[in-house]
């Protein structure tokens, strides 16, 4: 009875977020699916391939990169290591599917670098395709791999590394046989949001024609005019992450307390290798973030004169403004969902954050038939209220949040809230002023996270805003439509300038330890 | 305490719920204010003056939600009867078809749609109304192809074109109402065959927009595409100089589907079934076949004026006339899904 009544208000805000990814789930109790016989037995077998080999590629490219330059400014001292540091970071401010279409107008089979390379050398380069969409994704994907694993490098593991230098192990024996195991668990983490954020996609593989489960979500959709299958085929993807989540949970098994917290002093390298660190860096930053920024801020420009850019300014507030109260709202549940997690053990809170991996348009579907029905019973409208695009957004966002807190709340054991009791304060009291006040970074981390997904998000807001209201995403939609991707330019210059302020905010909080 | 935490996260829901916009508050006051709510797939500028000339004519205020297409239906449907959509706009009519079928239009009797559309091109009870057309057509390397090798959709599957068709994949809608009009037409088994031949003679896997296809032509990647009008237009008109060389380049055709014509797929609009402001909403729809309205879809979006008397874009006149293919566009929605099973099972991505 206990554990019933503990577990009762994780239970009931989990549900809260889980209510619109019901609908999706429970699809075959409630929508017809005329064409399942067709797409269950001929395009889901090809779409979960395609798909499969697109996660897996992506994922071991973004191990690579994430790894490697990880390891480098952890551990090593070479030549703008300082800069590196922060600056790997910034690829995540980048949009995917701007990021992807620029790529493929660099580099695609018509692209303006791989024209003037070809005229050059005679080498012809096509990165518009299956396996170059996966380099491409891999190149905005991989700070989630980077972060993670830098601050497991940095935090915990000198007194391990001491012990392998003073045992003769040389630098790659100390990377491979120490570092990277003991670093395992927090790599795997940053894995599985790479693989959860490809499986969402989709404005990059239908330019690419890669045939993804997501894919196969909107042919069904519109192609076949059947969202009962479509439904279905959000139910399987539902299923596969819950699968990546289970594999999350026995590598999450052998993750390390309470190592030395010690920071790593990086080992200045010699000859060579302090060369290749510096150009191994350079190179990775320059293709994840230098030449798609460059791109766009060329256009940009070239399209519009500087004060073009106030044309977008009531986009650019209205970004922020939803951006912030998403924000606000994910981080209030998030936090209400790790502080019960916490003191029951309840494993809602973790399942809450699924929607993360929902297409947006999927999410949307359930939203609105939730705001339909609750409008029905009430008759109060929902759909294309502020109120609405918040509670979306809290929904397909809220793992992004729960990471920190819980992570923070992890560093206070409970022996600091049963000695507040002691002394006298009440619960509330022991929340207010001694687990809050610590969890501060961890917040506000968890805030910037939100932040800076909601300024690059497209589907949620596309369907659910009010009438006549733009926001940077919406704008560069709007061009990019049309195939006009010079005067998408500028909007979405303005998305990746509005993402980068919580993207370095972020990394300065990572930096002290969060 | 703690038991009240929950609550807490209620509150910004809470906050912001009551703020809804500005149109369905208008709904009430309806004769103090005159409003029409638009939903619509179509995101042009011309479109966007279109409104404001609108308002500035007849005093109505014009709302808009701009969206693609399957989630404003999805929209319709969870709105129900709640819904402030007064007009549907969609830019292919096999959604338009499809929004029928699911009851959320209403026919509307109007003399001055019905006679400024030609029957083919709207609903013949009322429920939608196309006004411009683009058209599926070839856009061709001049220096290597001459025109009369590309007088029918079927001249680019013969072993003449092996290696030399570009073509962008099957996802694209206007792929699909292309082979869904060869379906209403000559039934399945013809359109795979068509299908598969194209796929035969591609000259690299589907990618990219319709765009990108042209501009592989500049580059000598291939030698003739499947494309849309409308994007040739803005091709041909574009001083991008990044495609300077295709401008230069390409050649069209209006290739002819077994005698039926050149495909041809609307942009239209219907008034939604729990309209509030019907007068208004076909108003707005017939300011859309006015002289004005024609000419700045056709000036300013190269798209085909429906209606008779207003010429197309100087540009799109210079490929020359064309029989548009008459087929009831209301096939084209119900072969859709045909088409996307047709398109797959000839290979084409």
């Amino acid at each position: 009875m206990r554990t019933w009544r503990e577990h009762l208000p994780t239970a009931l805000l989990a549900l809260l977020v889980l209510l619109p990814l019901l609908v999706v789930a429970t699809a075959p109790l409630h929508t017809e699916a005329p064409e399942w016989a067709y797409v269950g037995s001929e395009l889901l077998p090809t779409f979960l391939g395609e798909t499969a080999a697109l996660v897996v590629r992506t994922v071991l490219l973004a191990l690579v990169l994430g790894v490697s330059t990880a390891w480098l400014v952890a551990a090593n001292d070479f030549p703008g290591r300082k800069v590196f540091r922060w600056a790997l970071v910034l690829p995540l401010a980048l949009p995917t599917y701007i990021s992807a279409i620029t790529f493929a107008d660099l580099w695609g089979p018509t692209g303006r670098l791989s024209l003037a390379m070809a005229e050059r050398t005679g080498l012809h380069v096509d990165l518009l395709t299956p396996s170059g969409l996966a380099y491409v994704l891999a190149l905005v994907l991989f700070p989630y791999v980077y972060l993670p694993a830098r601050a497991a490098f940095s935090a915990g593991m000198s007194d391990q590394l001491d012990a392998a230098r003073m045992l003769g192990g040389g630098a790659l024996r100390r990377a491979f046989r120490v570092a990277f195991p003991l670093a395992a668990p927090a790599i795997a983490g940053g894995a599985l949001l790479v693989a959860m954020e490809v499986l969402n996609d989709y404005g990059a593989v239908k330019h690419y024609g890669v045939r993804t489960l997501t894919a196969g979500i909107f042919r069904s959709w519109g192609g076949l005019y059947d969202s009962g299958s479509a439904l279905r085929i959000g139910g399987v993807l539902l299923l596969v992450v819950l699968l990546l989540m289970l594999l999350g949970r026995i590598a999450d098994r052998g993750r390390q307390r309470g190592l030395s917290g010690k920071r790593l002093r990086p080992v200045p390298l010699r000859g060579v290798r302090r060369w290749l660190a510096t150009v191994w860096c350079a190179l990775v930053l320059l293709a994840s973030f230098g030449m798609p920024f460059a791109t766009i801020a060329i256009d940009a420009f070239r399209e519009h004169a500087l004060r073009a850019a106030l044309e977008f300014l009531p986009a650019t507030g209205n970004t922020l403004l939803i951006g912030g109260l998403s924000a606000l709202a994910t981080l209030l549940l998030a936090l209400l969902l790790s502080y019960g997690q916490r003191r029951s053990r309840s494993r809602f809170a973790q399942l809450a954050g699924i929607g993360y991996v929902v297409p947006g348009a999927v999410i949307a579907i359930g939203v609105m038939t939730l705001g339909g029905a609750l409008t029905d019973l009430s008759g109060i409208v929902l759909i294309g209220t502020v109120g609405l695009m918040v509670y979306a957004f809290t929904v397909r966002f809220l793992a992004l949040a729960t990471q920190p807190l819980r992570a923070g709340l992890d560093q206070q054991p409970l022996a600091l809230d049963e000695s507040a009791r002691l002394l006298g304060a009440s619960p509330w009291r022991t929340f207010l002023r001694v687990n809050l006040p610590l969890l501060k970074p961890s917040l506000l981390a968890a805030a910037l996270l939100v932040l800076m997904e909601v300024v690059k998000e497209l589907p949620l807001t596309l369907i659910l805003r009010p009438f006549d209201t733009d926001t940077l995403s919406t704008k560069v939609f709007e061009m990019a439509r049309i195939e006009q991707w010079g005067d998408a330019a500028m909007p979405a210059l303005l998305i990746v300038l509005c993402g980068l302020v919580p993207v370095v905010l972020l990394d300065r909080l990572l930096e002290r330890g969060v | 305490m703690r038991k009240l935490l929950p609550l807490l996260a209620l509150l910004p829901f809470a906050a912001c719920a009551p703020k809804t916009d500005n149109a369905t508050s208008d709904t009430l006051g309806a004769d103090s204010a005159r409003v029409v709510n638009v939903y619509t797939h179509r995101h042009y500028e011309t479109d966007k003056a279109l409104f404001k000339r609108f308002t500035e004519q007849t005093g109505i205020a014009v709302n808009v939600i701009m969206a693609d297409d399957d989630e404003l239906l999805s929209r319709l449907e969870a709105e129900g009867q709640n819904s402030p959509a007064d007009i549907i706009i969609t830019a292919d009519a096999g959604r338009l078809g499809l929004a029928r079928q699911r009851g959320y239009l209403k026919p509307v009797k109007s003399a001055v749609l019905e006679s400024a559309i030609p029957a083919h091109l709207r609903d013949p009870e009322g429920h939608w109304f196309g006004f411009t057309m683009r058209a599926r057509v070839f856009a061709y390397d001049k220096s290597k192809v001459k025109p009369e090798e590309l007088r029918s959709y079927a001249d680019i599957t013969k072993p003449r074109f092996k290696g030399k068709v570009l073509v962008r994949p099957a996802d694209n809608v206007y792929n699909q109402s292309l082979v869904a009009a060869m379906v209403a037409h000559d039934g399945t088994e013809k359109a795979q065959a068509w299908c598969a031949g194209v796929v035969a003679n591609m000259a690299r896997a589907p990618k990219g927009s319709d765009t990108d296809q042209l501009l592989a032509i500049g580059e000598g990647q291939g030698e003739v595409a499947i494309a849309n009008s409308y994007y040739i237009g803005k091709l041909l008109t574009s001083d991008d100089p990044a495609r300077q060389k295709a401008k230069n380049a390409i050649g069209v055709v209006f290739p002819d589907l077994n005698g039926h014509g050149t495909h041809v797929n609307i942009s239209g609009g219907g008034v939604a079934k729990y309209a509030k402001h019907e007068a208004e909403a076909v108003q707005l729809l017939e300011f859309f076949v006015s002289d004005e309205a024609q000419q700045a879809f056709a000036e300013g979006n190269m798209e085909f004026p429906v209606k008779a008397g207003i010429p197309a874009a100087a540009v799109l006149q210079g490929f020359g006339a064309f029989t548009p293919d008459t087929l009831d566009l209301s096939q084209l929605g119900l072969h859709n899904a045909d088409a996307v099973k047709v398109l797959e099972a000839a290979g084409w991505k």
